[in-house]
């Protein structure tokens, strides 16, 4: 204790404000954290524990809303169409991303200008991509049905069938948010050392075996990352799938998070969709922490 | 094991020409160090005889093959990178085995030698860590046991003791030579430190400026080294290199006349040589006034613990003699150095040695 105390006096000695800096700096970005990030949050946890009428609350409810979810036919259905969408999309835009990636390792002319134009997709607001791919899908104009008829068929429906509106929305996740993956694989790729491959060549390794045996167990903790940031993005998809389909035809594109706006919005219930959110906030948690645990342990062994 | 052979190898990075002609022979089952200083080409040199670069120009053979096209894998070659380059995500087992295992040996025999490498490398308790559990003469030993697992044509060693501390360089400099003699392999051995090249090699070829200076047993580079680089690259502290010119009845060194031999005179009369060089270990302290003995002031005494190096500037320049442990002398004191002319060599203008000292190999006391 005694020692404690002679310790923190030394430091102390001719350093306050040197030892004060660092909280003075972060002063301002703690206050809008607090601001923008906390309160809300809390206010959310909250309000997911009341019942409203015309937005305002009007009772405590306990966790009943919590209940509640896991009863609903709509919500389950939302839950499962996410998670397809998401498992479809995030593995399409791994494999693609690792494949553009791979290929744009190698050093040859123009390089610099296709790595630059395959990351255009990203840079595109989500909103406006969506009004492109609609202009493309639709039914009676669109780009497809030009296509189609070009070649002596009929219309393309594309948002009007249920499996092919969903297809359709992969596709433009997939078209949109592959070059993500291919940026984070691709800083990942040229950071790797060079000597073990160089090693490998020489050891008598072939293209194949040296992806297999070298780079693929190298890359994992990236690509492993890149699949949990792409994986928690993914489950909060909203505005493409707002423009493109509504969450239609019937429920087939209804990803949670439309289902959760059109609870809070439409029918008014702003306790059930926050209790909603506040639900897959924890699941993309709890997937990102087991997909961290899991990474740690294959490191580790 | 197969012979090496290098052809009028050119190589340049851009403008930057790295290697100018190298022509370079290594017979099957000797050891060769490639030796010069930092820069010089030598990794450049490696690379292209292992395959991950390119010459510009010339051929590369390793026994009676032309395997300058080839890739590497097909060369036959097991290399220990000066990095070590060992494989991050498998076990040390698995980076030793792996040239086998690529090659589909059976997972038996594959076992059966991992452990026979890892025993000579004394390495065997380490086999299921991985390389970032290792200290670096763990991982060198790791490297060099990924190299020797098979029966390649030959060696090839880039630097591999230079990350190493003074001790363990030490150590791992005779255990390595040890091995290659055991395995009598072909082994091309790069370094830039002269005792390294000296001590294990059977061959030493010196690098300098892109091109091979002297290709020759180590004893030969030291003893008669082909030009001044070489002279002075070679041995620590280097040679003694001090201006000198052909007189009437000896060599000058400044206003002194050094006592030749009338052959040796009458050479180095026609070779027009300019500058003498003497190894420390040829020169002797002597008092200042001594009849043949250069006078001149002590620069510098180091003492080594099982000698000294004396530094003395001449006349001519500064030059090291190596003395006994007891010697006891100040800085600025006037000394002479005296030293035999037949074990000195003599160099033209050119830089070549155009007279030898006398005996081929040793010094005449
Ligand atoms: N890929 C490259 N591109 C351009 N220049 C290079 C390249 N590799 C090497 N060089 C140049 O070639 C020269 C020789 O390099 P090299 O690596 O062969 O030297 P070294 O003899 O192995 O030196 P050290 O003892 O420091 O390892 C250097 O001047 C280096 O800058
Ligand atoms: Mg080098």
């Amino acid at each position: 204790m005694q020692g404690a105390r002679q310790a923190r006096k030394y430091r102390l000695q001719g350093a306050g404000l040197d030892l004060a800096l660092p909280y003075l700096m972060l002063a301002p970005g703690l206050m809008i954290v607090l601001g923008v990030l906390i309160y809300p949050l809390w206010d959310g946890l909250r309000a997911s524990t009341r019942a409203y009428r015309y937005g305002s609350p009007i009772s405590d409810v306990g966790l009943q809303n919590y209940v509640r979810l896991w009863s609903d036919a709509q919500f389950l259905n939302s839950l499962w169409v996410t998670v397809k969408f998401v498992a479809l999309s995030v593995s399409f835009e791994a494999v693609l991303g690792f494949a553009l990636a791979l290929f744009c390792l190698h050093e040859f002319r123009g390089i610099r200008l296709l790595r630059t134009v395959l990351i255009i997709p990203m840079v595109i607001t989500p909103v406006v991509v969506a009004i492109v791919f609609r202009l493309i899908y639709a039914s009676d104009a669109g780009m497809l049905t030009a296509l189609s008829e070009a070649i002596g068929g009929g219309e393309a429906q594309i948002l009007g069938n249920p499996l092919n509106a969903f297809i359709g929305l992969v596709v433009l996740d997939v078209w949109e948010w592959t070059p993500l993956m291919f940026l984070i694989l691709l800083a990942g790729l040229q950071s790797l050392p060079h000597e073990p491959f160089e090693a490998a060549r020489v050891d008598g390794a072939g293209a194949w075996r040296v992806f297999a045996d070298l780079t693929f167990p190298m890359m994992r903790p990236v690509l492993a990352v890149a699949i949990v940031l792409r994986t928690i993005d993914a489950f909060g998809t909203f505005d493409q799938v707002f423009v493109l389909t509504r969450g239609g035809p019937g429920e087939a594109t209804r990803l949670v998070s439309i289902y959760g706006y059109d609870t809070a919005f439409k029918f008014q219930q702003t306790g059930y969709a926050a209790a909603l959110f506040v639900t897959i906030g924890l699941v993309v948690l709890a997937l990102a922490f087991s997909a961290i645990r899991l990474l740690r342990r294959v490191d580790a062994s | 094991m197969s012979s090496v052979l290098f052809r009028n190898v050119v190589k340049n990075f851009g403008a930057l020409n790295v290697l100018r002609s190298l022509d370079l022979a290594v017979p099957d089952h000797k050891f060769l160090a490639l030796l010069g200083p930092s820069g010089c080409g030598k990794t450049t040199a490696l690379r292209i005889l292992a395959g991950l670069d390119m010459p510009t120009a010339g051929k590369v053979f390793i026994g009676e093959r032309d395997v300058t096209r080839l890739q590497p894998r097909d060369r036959d070659i097991a290399m220990v990178f000066q990095s070590y380059a060992l494989y991050p995500q498998m076990t040390v087992a698995e980076n030793i085995g792996y040239p086998l295992w690529i090659r589909g040996t059976p997972e038996a025999g594959r076992k059966a030698k991992i452990g026979e490498v890892a025993a000579i490398l004394e390495i065997g308790h380490l086999l299921d860590r991985r390389p970032r559990q290792l200290s670096g003469g763990q991982r060198q030993r790791v490297a060099l046991a990924r190299a020797i697992v098979r029966d390649p044509a030959a060696f090839l060693m880039d630097e591999p003791l230079s990350n190493l501390d003074a001790r363990l360089r030490l150590t791992m400099r005779g255990e390595i030579k040890r091995l290659c003699q055991r395995l009598s392999a072909t082994t091309i051995y790069v370094t830039h430190d002269q005792v390294e090249a000296l001590t294990m090699a059977d061959l030493v070829a010196v690098i300098h400026g892109g091109e091979l200076q002297q290709m020759a047993p180590p004893i030969e580079v030291y003893d008669r080294p082909a030009n001044r680089f070489v002279a002075t690259f070679v041995g620590n502290p280097p040679m003694n290199i001090l201006p000198a010119a052909p007189g009437e009845r000896g060599v000058m060194i400044g206003a002194r006349i050094v006592p030749l031999e009338r052959t040796r005179l009458t050479a180095c009369r026609l070779a027009e040589i300019v500058e003498i060089g003497l190894r420390p270990e040829d020169c002797s302290l002597a008092q200042p006034g001594e009849p043949g003995a250069l006078p001149g002031e002590i620069y510098v005494v180091e003492p080594m613990g099982n000698e000294t190096l004396v530094n003395v500037r001449l006349e001519g320049g500064n030059v090291s003699v190596r003395a006994g442990r007891d010697f006891r002398g100040a800085v600025g004191e006037s000394i002479g150095v005296a030293f035999d002319p037949a074990n000195a060599c003599f160099f033209n203008s050119a830089g070549l040695t155009a007279v030898h000292r006398v005996n081929s190999n040793g010094r005449v006391k």
